[in-house]
């Protein structure tokens, strides 16, 4: 048990501190889904002064991090080293997952 | 799930990364922190603009370009600050750019850094930044011939005197920055220059405020190897503050924007609580925008994750310095630095509550100066158009990755940003001193064409950051691009 423990927090943290890549390619505007808008306009808010755009800037790069959507619920509720936990009172659960859309929708490299 | 023995160490070293956060770690990636030597390399074929666009160069060689304007010929201008961080003091200067790339200068001054200048009824008006002497605001003639109109304004410390932008009332609007980083004279301000020259400065209310009576104890960077000195908020470097005690406001204040109407000379308050208020325009709607720079890890009071924001302005509002920031007060977890304490409040009470912030741009990216779009043929109509300096990490705080060196567009109405112009590269980003590229430096200022068909940007040149208090500026390394948008292929 001690040991699948160990493994996920391993994982987590090579997640949270793997290279840094820059925002979405110049190219093609993208087309975002109604929840998937919301998101990013919370994005913005909330978690763009740290990864402007999703790239790498005061924290990781989170554009390109394969992570399932319980993980990254996970590190936003949680707070993952110096990125402080975001509470229900900050963000509720259906916003969460707009903003877990939305980075899914940016690690899809766009060229 | 049944992992080799051989592996935990390596799995319990990674886990143990979450408990203290691999910033520490893997901080360092700021874009400044590289090597350079002159000349600069310029090539637009390193630069990446959406579909559609193209970027061209338009003027090299400028020493520490701050702004540009154009005359009612659409020539454009632009002002040579005549300082750079590092104390490298040189010549303001305003020129103008020839057809053919070449500089005429048309005036030349005091008081720097000029940090910007606009065209309005046959004259240009100049922001004088004032490290040295004051801030000012110039009125100056194509001709050379200078005239101040405001003088003796609060810009000798880390912030300056900036702007101008004419409002649609016909009136001139400026901003002060402040003296210090969050409120308290530090021995970061000697390192940056000014407290040696002017050890009394200190932050200047605009309204009377009350002390919580917090003090931070530092060295005495005034009396190296005396005792450890204790200084208060908005009082000068050394000096105690107790609770409850009142700071008188002053005018002319710091951390605010102001507005001259036409033929006088006395300045009236628009809004204040600003840290840095640098980049002012207004929106085709006539409303007024201004781009704030964050708080930075420096100093007696440091802050951590402050971001940059866009703010619309409005009247006699106080926008929360020095103790908030993007309208969250920051005596909580999101303000401290890593290893640290979290911040406390230096006002008893806070003067006011401050607005939210239309956009929030990427911590240290240093948004400056803006401008919007009004052209149909160039697009994007009402979206405003941010320079980013880019980072200074360290001396403001660590980075994991270069943050800015671009120009971003934000639509207003959500706060969302996009990248608009930016260096070509695969990986992080940055400055081409960084890349080994020709593209980007450092860009300060946005803005269009009387036509609205062309944006240009000011690139302020090569400016590197090798440790804290250690920058480097490089003369004759600015330059002037520009951006249009190509013409539609025609269709058979």
């Amino acid at each position: 048990m001690r040991a699948t423990v160990l493994a996920a927090l391993a994982v987590l943290a090579l997640a949270a501190c793997g290279p840094a890549r820059r925002g979405p390619a110049f190219g093609a505007p993208r087309q975002f889904t109604e929840q998937e808008q919301e998101g990013r306009v919370l994005f913005m808010r909330h978690c763009n002064q740290c990864h402007p755009g999703g790239a790498g800037g005061l924290g990781p790069s989170i554009n390109n991090k394969p992570l399932p959507a319980l993980a990254m619920r996970t590190q936003i509720r949680q707070g993952v080293g110096a990125m402080p936990a975001f509470t229900d009172e900050m963000l509720n659960d259906t916003q969460v997952d707009a903003i877990v859309a939305y980075l899914n929708e940016l690690q899809e490299e766009k060229d | 799930m049944r992992i080799l023995p051989s592996a935990r160490p390596l799995l319990a070293a990674c886990a143990l990364l979450l408990l203290p956060g691999c910033f520490h770690l893997f901080a360092g990636g700021g874009g400044g922190s590289t090597d350079f030597k002159p000349p600069r390399r310029v090539d637009p074929a390193d630069v990446a603009v959406p579909e559609g666009y193209r970027v061209e160069v338009v003027a090299t060689g400028l020493s520490y370009p701050t702004g540009v304007a154009f005359d009612d010929n659409g020539t454009p201008h632009v002002t040579e600050s005549g300082y750079s961080y590092g104390e490298d003091f040189a010549q303001s200067r305003l020129v103008r750019v020839e057809p053919d790339g070449r500089l005429t200068e048309v005036a030349k001054g005091e008081h720097p850094p000029w940090t910007g200048v606009t065209w309005h009824q046959g004259a240009f008006y100049v922001a004088e930044g004032g490290v040295q002497g004051g801030g000012r605001i110039v009125r100056i003639t194509p001709d050379g011939r200078t005239t101040p109109l405001v003088s003796n304004l609060p810009s000798l410390g880390d912030h300056h005197t900036n702007g101008p932008a004419v409002g649609p009332d016909g009136a001139l609007y400026f901003s002060v920055g402040t003296a210090t980083n969050s409120g308290v004279v530090g021995p970061d301000n000697a390192s940056l220059g000014w407290l040696k020259r002017n050890p009394a400065f200190h932050d200047v209310p605009c309204r009377d405020i009350t002390l919580a009576g917090v003090n931070y104890p530092s060295d005495n960077a005034l009396a190296p190897n005396t005792a450890r000195v204790q200084t208060g908020a908005f009082v000068p470097f050394g000096t105690e503050t107790k609770p409850g005690q009142v700071i008188k406001g002053a005018m002319p204040c710091g951390g605010a924007v102001f507005r001259l109407v036409p033929g006088s000379t006395a300045p009236e308050l628009v809004a204040w609580g600003f840290r840095n208020p640098f980049g002012l325009a207004f929106a085709p709607n006539g409303r007024l925008y201004v781009t704030e720079n964050g708080h930075d890890v420096r100093g007696s009071r440091p802050l951590f994750g402050a971001a940059d924001y866009l703010w619309e302005v409005e009247q006699g509002a106080w926008y929360g310095f020095p103790d908030f920031a993007g309208g969250k007060p920051v005596d909580q977890e999101w303000f401290k630095v890593p290893g640290g304490e979290v911040p406390k409040r230096v006002l008893q009470q806070p003067p006011g509550t401050p607005p939210q912030p239309v956009a929030v741009f990427g911590v240290h990216s240093s948004s400056n100066r803006l401008d919007f779009s009004r052209g149909p043929d160039f697009g994007h109509v009402g979206e405003a158009f941010v320079a980013q300096f880019g980072d200074q990490s360290p001396d403001t705080g660590e980075t994991m990755a270069p943050v800015g060196y671009k120009v971003v567009r934000v639509d207003v109405s959500n706060g969302v940003i996009e990248d608009f112009v930016a260096n070509k590269d695969k990986g992080s980003g940055g400055p081409a001193s960084r890349l080994g590229k020709a593209g980007l430096e450092r860009p300060i200022d946005a803005r269009f064409d009387p036509s609205g068909k062309a944006l240009y940007i000011v690139d302020f040149g090569v400016m590197l950051v090798k440790a804290k208090g250690v920058i480097i500026p490089f003369e004759k390394t600015g330059v002037l691009w520009r951006i249009t948008r190509a013409a539609p292929e025609a269709k058979p």
